[in-house]
C-alpha cells in the first residue's frame, strides 16, 4: 500500500477538527494522532482545541486528545505537560512501543513517581502518589522482569524506593547472587538518603541470607554501615566453627572489615565475641584467655618498655606493673603485655612468664601477625597441655581471628610490607636539604613534612639521624612539627612505637614541651584505629601535664588513638581541657572531641557549639567547628540542622566550620542539594576563608564521583579570586587524589603557574595528591617542576613549601602508598577521608598536614594462608613490568650536569665567560655540602648505589637485592644485562607484592594455582586470605630474606619453644641488611641558640 | 467501491438540495457527505492508492468546492474558512494527481477575498505566494489583488467601484462586506483626523447611500451626533507611551552592575 502522496500540511485535519459533529471530530483525532510527529508544529497553534477537547467531559474520546496533545507537547520539550496529557490517555498510552516518543515519556514518568515516592517518604507535605503513574511504573517493572533486564528494575525500585519490587527483582533473577551484588553496589552509588539505604541495606542482608552461599564479605559489611554488630559477631561465630573454607572465610570478612577503618564497630564485634569463644575447660580457663591476650598484644595494656633511656624507669613505675615483671619484658625488649590484672598473673605462674615473654620476643623479631598465635599455642600448651586437639584448633581459630579484627596482623602485615618495600629516594631529600636554607623555617619544617612522609610507615628515620644538626634548627612548633613525623614514619609499629617515641614523651630529659606535644601526638598517629593500648597512657600525661603546648599534643594523640570510639571518660578529659579557655590547647581539645566522637551526630555538638560562640579565641572556635564537622561525618540529611545553624552564624569561622560540616557529612555522595549550597557559599559569602572552604569541601563532597569534579569546579579555577583558586585545586586534589585522572590534571596545570603564591602552593600539593602512584611517564614532568620550584631562589616560600610537601607526597610510604578514601570494597574509609581533612588545615596549623599519613593505604598484594602465613604465591600482572615499576632514583651526576648547563648558553663572548666562571665557582661553594654527602649517600642507601651505573633500566633500583621482594623480578634481573632485552608483555607480582590501584584491573589471578583466594569476587589488592588446594602437600612460606622484618632487635630472639615448633621454620633470623638502619632512636635535640 | 458510489450518490443529493436553494437541507448532507469522505482511503491524509484513488480524489475535492460556495452562501466565514482549508490541500499536496479544476480559481479568489473582509492582510499575502504561477493569471486572482492594492493605497472610491466588475456573483456577500471593512478603516482615520464633520461630510466620506445610514453607523461607533454634526468623542487621545521609568532602569543596572562584580 504504498502512499501515493505525503501530506505537507495538516491544516485541512486542523480544520476539520473544528466542525460540529463528533464522528467528524474523531476522524480528525485520529488523523492527527497519525501525523503529529510531522506536523505538530502546525497542531501545536492549535493546541488550545485539543486540550478543549479532552476537558470536555462529555466529549468520548477525549483520551484520543490528550494522546494527541501530550505528542505535541513532547515536541514542545514540555515534559510535564507531556506527561500529564499522556497520563490521561490512559490505556491509548502503549507503553511497549519502542517510539523516543513513549521513552522519553517513560523516562520522565519514572522521574515523577520517584520525586513523589520521595516527597511521600520524607513526609514533608502530604503527597498523594497518582495512581496512573504507579500503574505505569508497575507497567514497566512486570515488562523488566519478562525482559530479563533484572538490574534494570533493581535500578528502578531503589530510584522508586519500591523494596516490595526489589524482592520480587531478586526473586525472580536467575542470577540471585549477581543481582544482589549489583543491588548492593548501586544501593551504595545512587541511594541519595541515608535512611532508605539503611532499609534497603537491611532487605539486602535478609536476601543474602537466604540464598545458598552467602556472600558473606558483603553481608558483614552491610551490617557494619547498620551498625549492626551483633549480626557480625553471629555470622563470624557461625563461621569460625565451621569447616575450614569457612574460617578463612571469617579471616577475609575481618581483614575487610578493618580494612573499613571503624575501630569501635570492630572492638564491639570482638567484646561480642569474646563471650562466645570457646572457653578451655578446666585448668586455668583465666590463663588461656590471658594467654590469647597477651599474644594479641593490641587488647592488653602494654608493659612499659624496658627503654634506653633513664627517663623510662619512672613509666614503668607509673603504669604500676610489679618491679619483676619488668626484667623479663625488658630482656625480650618489649611491650608483650599483659593485662593489668594480668601482670601478676604472668609473674605467678613459672612456665607462663617465660613463655610469654619469648612469644613476645618472637612476635617482635618479625612483627607477622601470625606470631600471637604462637604464643597462645605455647602458652596454652605450657599452661594446659590436656586440651583435645579440635579444642586447640578452635582455640587458634579464635586467636587469629582477634588479631585480625582488632588489626594487630593487618597493620603488622602492612608495617612489613612498607619497610620491606621501602624505595624512597634519600638523594630527593638531601637535594631538597641541600638548596633550601635553614633560616626559612617554613621551607625547613616542609623539608621535615617530606621526609616524614617519604617514609610514612616504612620504620626508616636514617634521614633525620644523618642530618642531627640541621634538624636541630627547628624550634617551638617547627620542633613539635618534627616529633610527630617520627610518629608517621613509624606508623602502625604498635610493637614499638611507644619505646621509639620515649625519649621524647613527658617527662623528657629535654623537658621542652614541644617535643614531648609532638611525641603524644606522634603516638596517636602511631596508635590511629589501634588505640586502645595506648589510650591510658596518653590519657595519663594530659591529665599531668599544664603546659598548653603538651596538652596540645596530648589532646591530638587521643582524639588519633581514640578515634570515633566515642571513650566517655576520654570525652570528659578532653572538655575539661576544651573549658579551660586556653587557645592552643583549646584548639586541639576541639579537634579530638571531633575526633573521638566522629560521625556520631552525638548531641553534644549543641554543646560544643554553645562553646564555641562563648569563647574568644578564634583559634578554639576553628577547632570546634571542625571537630563537630567530624561528629557530623556521613550523617548526610542527619547534619542539616547543624548546617542552618553553623551556616547563618556571624561569624565566619562559624560558617567556615559550617562548609567542612556539609563536606564531610555529605562525604562521597555527590548530593545535589549539598554541591549547590557550598557554591552558593563559594561566590556568595564575604569572608575568603568561606569561600575558600566551601570551593574545597566540594571536593570532599564529590569524592565518590571524582571524573565530576573537575568540570564542577572548573569555572572557579578561573576565579579573579585566589582564595577560590586555591579551594578549586584543592577540591581537585582530595577528589580525584591517587586518580591520575586528565581532566584533574588538565585544571591544575595552569594553576602551577598562577600569580599568587599560595595558589601554586594548593596546585602543587593538590598535583602531587593525583598522581601519587601513578606511572612515571605521567609523574615525571611535575617531578621535575617540583625540583625546579624548590632549587629556585627567587620563589615565594609559600610555594616553595608546597613543592617540598609534593615531593614527600610523590614519594608517600617509600613510594609504595596512595591516600585511598575507599576501601577495596568501595565503601569510603572513615579515618582516611577525616585525615585528609585535617591535612587540609595545614592552611592554618602545619602540624596537622602530617595527617595525611593516616589516608596512606600501602599498595600491597599480600596472600595468606590459613594459618596467616604468607605462602609462595604470585599473580599475573598483564601489563608492562616498566609501567608500574617505582621511578628511577635521583643520582648526584644528573644534578651536576644541570649546573653545567649555564657555562655552555654563557660563552659566547670572553667576559660572558670569566662572569659565568665566577657564577660556577659560587655555585659549586654553595652546593659544597652536597658532594660531600654523596658518598656516604651511596654506601648507605643500597637501591641508590645499585642503580646509579644501570642505564634507563626498566626495573627498579636495588635491583638484585629487591628481585624478588618487588615482584618486578625477571625484568629487573633483566635490566642487569647491558642491552636491555624487550620488555615482556606481563610480569608476575609474588607475595608480598606492590600493586599500586592503577595496576589492579591489570592483575589476574591464576585459578589453577595451588593458593586461591577463598574470595574469588574479590578485587586482587590488599590481603587475600588464600585457600589451599593440594592440602597435603609441604607449604612452601615465602623465605625471610625476601620479606624482612620491619624491626630489628639489638637481642637475638630466643629460639622457640618446641611444642610451637610448626611456626618456627619460617622464622628466620632478622636479615641483615636492616641491621645498619636499625640505631637506637635520634636523640633528643634541643636547640640552643648560637 | 461501494462506498464511493454511496458518496457520489450523496453528492447528487446534495447538489439537488442546492439547485433547489434549500440550503438548510444542503448543509446537514454535507456534514454526512463528509463522513462518508473519510470513509474513503484515498483521500488525505491516507492517501492510499486504491483502484478508484482518482475517482475518490476528484470527489472529495467537489465535494469541498461545493462546500465552500455553500458556505458563501449561507454567509458562514467560519465554516467557508474550514472547508476551504481541508480544500486547499487537493491543490497543493495532492495537484499532480488530479486534473485541474474548474472551480480552483473561484475558491481560491474567495478566499482571498475572505483575507481580505477580515482584514487579515499578513496572510492574504502568504496565500498569494504560495499560489501556483498559472494561479496569478486568473481573473479571480487578480482582482484580490488589485482590491488589496486599492485598500492599501487608501483607493476605497475603486474599491466601491469594484463593486460592479465582480468576476462572479459569488462575491457579492464578500464584496457587500468588504465595503463594511472599508467603512471601518475611514472611521478609525476620521475619528484621529477630526473633532467633528457634518453629517453630510461623513456621510460622503463613509461611503452611506444616506444621511440616516450615516447617523446610525455614528451612533454605532458611539459618537455624539449634534446639530446635523458628528463629533468623535470617546477618543480622549490618550497620552501616548507612559513615561519611562528612567530612574528604575537606572537603579536596577547599577544594581546589577554592582552583583556582577560580587559574582566570581
Amino acid at each position: 500500500m504504498a502512499l501515493v502522496q505525503q501530506p505537507t500540511s495538516a491544516a485541512n485535519l486542523l480544520a476539520l477538527l473544528e466542525e460540529d459533529d463528533d464522528s467528524l471530530r474523531l476522524y480528525a483525532l485520529q488523523a492527527l494522532d497519525r501525523v503529529v510527529h510531522d506536523f505538530w508544529f502546525q497542531i501545536a497553534s492549535a493546541i488550545t482545541s485539543v486540550e478543549a477537547f479532552y476537558d470536555d467531559e462529555d466529549f468520548i474520546h477525549r483520551e484520543l486528545a490528550a494522546l494527541v496533545a501530550s505528542k505535541v507537547f513532547y515536541h514542545l520539550g514540555e515534559l510535564n505537560d507531556a506527561l500529564t496529557y499522556a497520563l490521561g490517555a490512559g490505556a491509548l498510552f502503549d507503553t511497549n512501543e519502542q517510539s523516543e516518543y513513549v521513552q522519553t515519556i517513560l523516562s520522565s514518568c519514572i522521574d515523577r513517581y520517584v520525586e513523589m515516592r520521595r516527597a511521600e517518604a520524607e513526609g514533608r507535605e502530604a503527597v498523594v502518589v497518582d495512581q496512573r503513574l504507579t500503574v505505569i511504573v508497575e507497567r514497566l517493572f512486570s515488562r523488566c522482569f519478562t525482559d530479563g533486564q533484572f538490574e534494570q528494575a533493581v535500578g528502578i525500585a531503589l530510584e522508586t524506593r519500591r523494596l516490595d519490587k526489589l524482592e520480587e527483582a531478586v526473586h525472580r533473577s536467575p542470577d540471585t547472587v549477581g543481582i544482589l551484588t549489583y543491588a548492593l553496589r548501586v544501593s551504595q552509588d545512587l541511594v541519595v538518603s541515608r535512611e532508605f539505604r539503611f532499609e534497603v541495606l537491611r532487605l539486602l542482608i535478609k536476601l543474602y541470607e537466604s540464598v545458598e552461599s552467602p556472600d558473606w564479605v558483603s553481608i558483614c559489611q552491610c551490617l557494619m554501615f547498620l551498625d549492626d554488630a551483633a549480626e557480625v559477631a553471629k555470622i563470624l561465630e557461625r563461621l569460625l566453627k565451621g569447616s575450614e573454607d569457612d574460617a578463612l572465610l571469617a579471616y577475609q570478612v575481618c581483614f575487610d572489615l578493618f580494612e573499613n577503618e571503624q575501630q569501635a564497630f570492630s572492638l564491639q564485634v570482638w567484646s561480642l565475641l569474646e563471650h562466645a569463644a570457646p572457653r578451655l575447660p578446666q585448668a586455668a580457663p583465666d590463663a588461656a584467655a590471658h594467654a590469647a591476650d597477651a599474644g594479641a598484644a593490641d587488647a592488653a595494656l602494654p608493659a612499659p618498655a624496658a627503654p634506653p633511656a633513664p627517663t623510662g624507669a619512672t613509666s614503668a613505675g607509673f603504669t604500676g606493673v610489679p618491679a619483676g615483671a619488668a626484667p623479663a619484658a625488658a630482656a625480650a625488649q618489649l611491650d608483650a603485655a599483659s593485662e593489668p590484672t594480668g601482670g601478676p598473673e604472668a609473674a605467678g605462674l613459672p612456665a607462663g612468664g617465660p613463655a610469654g615473654a619469648a612469644a613476645a620476643a618472637a612476635a617482635d623479631s618479625n612483627g607477622r601477625g601470625a606470631e600471637p598465635m604462637d604464643t597462645d599455642g605455647l602458652a596454652t600448651l605450657a599452661v594446659v597441655a590436656h586440651l583435645s586437639p579440635e579444642e586447640h584448633a578452635q582455640a587458634e581459630r579464635w586467636s587469629k581471628l582477634h588479631g585480625i579484627i582488632t588489626g594487630v596482623t593487618p597493620i603488622s602485615l602492612y608495617l612489613e610490607f612498607l619497610s620491606s618495600h621501602n624505595h624512597a629516594d634519600r638523594q630527593i631529600l638531601k637535594n631538597m636539604k641541600a638548596v633550601v636554607e635553614v633560616r626559612n623555617s617554613v621551607c625547613h619544617s616542609a623539608v621535615i613534612f617530606a621526609n616524614a612522609v617519604m617514609h610514612a610507615g616504612t620504620t626508616v628515620d636514617a634521614f633525620l639521624r644523618e642530618s642531627m644538626d640541621w634538624l636541630t634548627r627547628a624550634t617551638n612548633w617547627a620542633k613539635f612539627s618534627a616529633t610527630a613525623g617520627l610518629g608517621v614514619i613509624h606508623r602502625g609499629h604498635l610493637a614499638q612505637g611507644r619505646n621509639l617515641m620515649a625519649p621524647y614523651l613527658p617527662p623528657s630529659a629535654s623537658g621542652s614541651p614541644y617535643s614531648e606535644g609532638g611525641a603524644l601526638y606522634a603516638l596517636g598517629l602511631i596508635h590511629t584505629n589501634h588505640g586502645q593500648a595506648i589510650r591510658g597512657f596518653l590519657l595519663e600525661s594530659l591529665r599531668s601535664t599544664s603546659h598548653e603546648v603538651t596538652q596540645h599534643g596530648a589532646c591530638l594523640g587521643l582524639g588519633l588513638a581514640a578515634l570515633g570510639t566515642g571513650d566517655e571518660e576520654v570525652f570528659e578529659d578532653l572538655k575539661g581541657v576544651l573549658y579551660t579557655d586556653s587557645a592552643v590547647a583549646g584548639e586541639a581539645a576541639g579537634l579530638a572531641l571531633g575526633l573521638l566522637c566522629v560521625g556520631s551526630a552525638s548531641d553534644k555538638a549543641g554543646e560544643l557549639l554553645a562553646y564555641a560562640h562563648d569563647t574568644q579565641h578564634e583559634k578554639i572556635i576553628r577547632g570546634v567547628a571542625l571537630g563537630l564537622a567530624f561528629i557530623m561525618y556521613a550523617r548526610e540529611e542527619g547534619a542539616e540542622t547543624l548546617v542552618e545553624q553553623m551556616t547563618r552564624d556571624q561569624d565566619p569561622i562559624l560558617r567556615f566550620g559550617g562548609m567542612y560540616v556539609i563536606g564531610l557529612a555529605y562525604r562521597g555522595t555527590a548530593n545535589n542539594a549539598a554541591v549547590q549550597k557550598l557554591l552558593h557559599f563559594a561566590v556568595a559569602d564575604v569572608s575568603d576563608d568561606v569561600r575558600r572552604a566551601a570551593v574545597l569541601c566540594l571536593g570532599f563532597v564529590l569524592m565518590g564521583v571524582p571524573e565530576q569534579c573537575p568540570r564542577i569546579v572548573a569555572l572557579l579555577a578561573e576565579s579573579y579570586n585566589p582564595h577560590l583558586r586555591y579551594g578549586a585545586a584543592m577540591a581537585v586534589g582530595v577528589a580525584c587524589a591517587g586518580t591520575g585522572m586528565r581532566a584533574a590534571t588538565d585544571l591544575l596545570e595552569p594553576l602551577l603557574s598562577d600569580a599568587v603564591d599560595f595558589v601554586r602552593q594548593g596546585a602543587l600539593i593538590a598535583s602531587a595528591l593525583v598522581l601519587m602512584q601513578q606511572p612515571e611517564a605521567k609523574v615525571a614532568a611535575l617531578r621535575k617542576r617540583v625540583e625546579r620550584v624548590v632549587g629556585d631562589k627567587h620563589e615565594e616560600a609559600m610555594a616553595r613549601m608546597g613543592a617540598i610537601m609534593a615531593a614527600g607526597l610523590l614519594d608517600a610510604g617509600g613510594r609504595n602508598a596512595t591516600p585511598a578514601l575507599r576501601s577495596h570494597s568501595g565503601y569510603f574509609r572513615r579515618t582516611s577521608v577525616v585525615a585528609l581533612a585535617l591535612f587540609t588545615q595545614y592552611w592554618y596549623w602545619y602540624p596537622l598536614s602530617y595527617c595525611i599519613s593516616l589516608a596512606l593505604q600501602p599498595a600491597a598484594l599480600i596472600g595468606l594462608n590459613g594459618d596467616l602465613r604468607l605462602p609462595a604465591f604470585s599473580v599475573v600482572c598483564k601489563c608492562k613490568p616498566s609501567l608500574f615499576a617505582y621511578p628511577p632514583p635521583v643520582t648526584q651526576e644528573a644534578a651536576a650536569a644541570a649546573a653545567k648547563v649555564p657555562t655552555a648558553v654563557l660563552s659566547t663572548s670572553v667576559r660572558a665567560r670569566d662572569k659565568a666562571k665566577k657564577k660556577e665557582k659560587k655555585k659549586a661553594e654553595a652546593t659544597a655540602d652536597a658532594p660531600v654527602d654523596a658518598p656516604a649517600a651511596m654506601e648507605t642507601d643500597d637501591s641508590a648505589a645499585a642503580a646509579g651505573p644501570k642505564e634507563g633500566g626498566a626495573g627498579d633500583g636495588g635491583a638484585a637485592a629487591r628481585a624478588s621482594a618487588n615482584g618486578v623480578g625477571t625484568s629487573a634481573n633483566g635490566a642487569r644485562t647491558k642491552e636491555a632485552p624487550e620488555e615482556p608483555a606481563s610480569c608476575r607480582v609474588d607475595n608480598p607484592g606492590r600493586v599500586v590501584p592503577a595496576q589492579e584491573r591489570f592483575v589476574e589471578l591464576d585459578p589453577a594455582a595451588r593458593w586461591v583466594p577463598i574470595k574469588p569476587q574479590r578485587a586482587a589488592a590488599g590481603i587475600l586470605v588464600l585457600k589451599d588446594r593440594r592440602p597435603g602437600e609441604p607449604v612452601e612460606l615465602v623465605s625471610a630474606a625476601a620479606a624482612p622484618a620491619p624491626v630489628v632487635q639489638q637481642t637475638p630472639a630466643p629460639a622457640p619453644a618446641p611444642t610451637a615448633a610448626p611456626a618456627a621454620p619460617a622464622r628466620g633470623a632478622p636479615p641483615s641488611r636492616n641491621t645498619d638502619d636499625e640505631v637506637p632512636p635520634p636523640e633528643p635535640f634541643e636547640y640552643t641558640p648560637p | 467501491m461501494a462506498k464511493l458510489a454511496e458518496a457520489a450518490k450523496g453528492f447528487d443529493q446534495f447538489k439537488a438540495a442546492v439547485a433547489r436553494n434549500d440550503l438548510s437541507t444542503a448543509k446537514r448532507l454535507l456534514t454526512t457527505l463528509k463522513l462518508k469522505l473519510t470513509e474513503l482511503a484515498a483521500p488525505p491524509p491516507v492517501y492510499e492508492r486504491t483502484p478508484t484513488s482518482q475517482q475518490e480524489l476528484l470527489l472529495a475535492r467537489e465535494v469541498l468546492e461545493q462546500a465552500v460556495l455553500l458556505s458563501v452562501r449561507l454567509q458562514d466565514e467560519a465554516a467557508f474558512e474550514r472547508n476551504f482549508m481541508q480544500l486547499k490541500t487537493y491543490y497543493t499536496d495532492s495537484r499532480s494527481l488530479l486534473p485541474a479544476s474548474k472551480a480552483e480559481a473561484l475558491t481560491t479568489g474567495l478566499n482571498l477575498m475572505r483575507l481580505l473582509v477580515q482584514n487579515r492582510i499578513a496572510e492574504f499575502h502568504t496565500e498569494l505566494e504560495v499560489l501556483p504561477a498559472e494561479a496569478h493569471a486568473s481573473r479571480d486572482v487578480q482582482h484580490a489583488e488589485l482590491l488589496e492594492r486599492w485598500l492599501m493605497e487608501g483607493a476605497y472610491n475603486k474599491v466601491l467601484a469594484a463593486r460592479d466588475s465582480m468576476p462572479d456573483p459569488a462575491y457579492a456577500y464578500l464584496m457587500e462586506r468588504l465595503l463594511t471593512t472599508v467603512r471601518e478603516e475611514i472611521a478609525g482615520c476620521s475619528e484621529r483626523a477630526y473633532d467633528s464633520l457634518s453629517v453630510a461630510d461623513a456621510r460622503k466620506l463613509m461611503l452611506f447611500a444616506s444621511d440616516q445610514e450615516a447617523t446610525a453607523f455614528a451612533e454605532e461607533r458611539g459618537w455624539e451626533v449634534k446639530g446635523g454634526r458628528v463629533f468623535f468623542t470617546g477618543m480622549e487621545a490618550s497620552t501616548d507611551a507612559a513615561e519611562l521609568p528612567s530612574k528604575e532602569l537606572i537603579s536596577h543596572a547599577l544594581t546589577y552592575a554592582r552583583e556582577l562584580e560580587r559574582i566570581v
